[in-house]
């Protein structure tokens, strides 16, 4: 083993040895970084900047070095670094340390674009330094300003919904009262045709009327606010079938459920959503007696609740289209009913944050499947 | 019991002539010793309970059935009015309306309407809720007495 005498330099090369290689890593780090990286000295001058910088602000490095950060970010950015008669510039600067700021910057060409910037600090050899982290945000803001819309325009939409179908209530009312009255009044005492014109118009309010109170129960879903609190849905089931009492009781139908769990969700709706469901299965019943079966297992952190029926059962073809307003797969002869019961359901299983579904059989009976609330 | 002797007079405020017509059919149907007399909106209300000027004449009401919605003044006003003056404070006022919304509910009862029912949809069940009024209010009720 050779004794090397490492020639020992002297102390202050040494350390500007150290300094140069960790400024040479340094910048490598910055280089290679994916946001745009602009380094600002504590009087608002740009010191260093990466290639993303270069693209993203549209300037050669060599015209940005030097360069006021307030020409690339007029406002929001320099004035946060500045000291002042009341802070100190580590005090200036630890108020941003950590922040996203969202502000506005500017390409060389003068187009303004919304940026997110991330500072961190670095005492460099001349001071404190701030490396910003610069990402433009342009496409995040337009979905942002894209869900806003659609929100919005949500809004608008059931809230004409329900104008509408409140306001159109009022005439109906009078058409279907003064129908009926003529019917009542007049029945036998005209003609035949007359007792068959009259008996149309007033099936034709009586149907219009329930369309309407559909519709606003449907848009009732969407506007009306919601208490979301954690609730038995046990008890919401319960609820469900006292509400079905007496087609329960006509129908013979057997309901049974194994434990529900406790979710997140507003009460009224499930207890809508439950007595939609059951409610059809009952209805849709095939010659056997209708058997109903409520289970709920835990999926992907939601609960994923079951409602089994032996009924008629649903093609495979229908199974989505069945979920949309006014759908029917049946003649007002065979069973009544506007088609907006599973309308309704898909919307408050939408609004509490799930999915709904179906697997069917023809004459084996279906099996409507949803989640909601987080499982606790 | 209400002396049916002297009749039965019921103010009906409403501004809808097809609901006025409606009530009086259904009215006439139930109880035809009631005599129904109809203002269009909340200030001819006013004026007939005051019994002035084309109102000297009017009767007071054993009754008031009130709509919500009317022009000039709305139910709601017309009811506190009605509940502030002291002449008038003592007659059965029942909202008789469209709405079914729980606040215009609350808010009624809160003004210390009598009661509040809102207008069925169906000719038979509106029949049927004039009925009650006529049952309840002139049949089994006990009426303030005048003097």
């Amino acid at each position: 083993m050779t004794n090397a005498i490492t020639k020992r330099r002297p102390a202050a090369a040494d350390s500007n040895q150290q300094m140069i290689q960790s400024e040479a890593k340094y910048r490598g780090l910055l280089e290679a970084a994916p946001d745009a990286m602009v380094v600002v000295d504590e009087e608002g001058s740009i010191v260093l900047v990466n290639v993303q910088a270069e693209k993203q602000f549209g300037y050669p490095r060599d015209e940005l070095i030097g360069r006021k950060v307030t020409d690339i970010i007029p406002s929001g950015f320099a004035e946060r670094l500045v000291a002042d008669e009341l802070r100190s510039p580590e005090e200036a600067l630890a108020q941003q340390i950590g922040a996203g700021i969202e502000l506005t910057a500017m390409r060389k060409s003068g187009a303004k674009f919304p940026i997110e910037i991330m500072l961190s600090p670095f005492e460099g050899v001349d001071g404190i330094l701030v490396t910003a982290a610069i990402r433009d945000i342009s496409r995040r803001k337009a979905a942002e300003a894209d869900l806003i819309e659609l929100n919005r325009s949500n809004e608008e939409l059931s809230q004409f919904a329900y104008i509408a179908s409140h306001d159109l209530q009022e005439p109906l009312r009078m058409i279907s009262s003064y129908t009926q009255l003529l019917a009542q009044r007049y029945a036998g005492k005209l003609d035949a045709d007359a007792d068959e014109f009259i008996a149309f118009a007033v099936d034709g309010a009586e149907r219009m009327q329930r369309l309407i109170q559909d519709l606003l129960a449907y848009s009732r879903v969407g506007t009306k606010g919601m208490t979301v609190t954690l609730i038995s849905s046990q008890k919401s089931l319960d609820l469900a079938l006292a509400n079905l009492g007496s087609a329960i009781a006509d129908s013979g139908a057997r309901i049974t459920s194994d434990e529900l769990p406790p979710v997140r969700a507003d009460e009224m709706q499930l207890v809508q959503l439950f007595q939609n469901l059951i409610g059809n299965a009952i209805k849709y019943r095939s010659a056997k007696a209708p058997e109903v079966h409520v289970s709920a297992i835990q999926r992907r952190g939601k609960w994923q609740f079951a409602v089994k029926d032996n009924g008629l059962g649903i093609e495979a073809q229908y199974f989505e289209r069945i979920f949309g307003m006014f759908q029917r797969l049946h003649t007002r002869r065979e069973f009544s009913g506007t088609g907006i019961g599973l309308a309704i359901c898909r919307k408050i299983v939408e609004r509490n944050g799930g999915e709904i579904s179906v697997t069917s059989e023809i004459n084996q009976g279906s099996t409507f499947r949803f989640s909601l609330g987080a499982a606790t | 019991m209400k002396n049916t002797a002297m009749g039965i007079d019921v103010l009906l405020v409403e501004d809808s002539l097809g609901d006025v017509r409606l009530t009086q059919e259904a009215f006439r149907a139930a109880n035809s010793e009631i005599r129904l007399h109809v203002v269009m909106d909340g200030v001819e209300a006013l004026g007939f309970l005051a019994q002035k000027g084309a109102y000297s004449d009017a009767p007071r009401p054993d009754l008031i059935l009130l709509d919500l919605n009317l022009p000039k003044m709305n139910g709601r006003e017309v009811l506190k009015h009605i509940r502030s003056d002291d002449g008038l404070k003592s007659i059965p006022t029942v909202i008789l309306t469209t709405s079914d919304s729980a606040i215009d509910i609350n808010q009624s009862y809160t003004l210390h309407a009598n009661s509040y029912l809102s207008k069925p949809v169906h000719l038979d069940k509106f029949e049927s809720v004039v009925r009650s009024i006529n049952d309840f209010w002139f049949e089994k009720a006990q009426l303030p007495q005048a003097g």
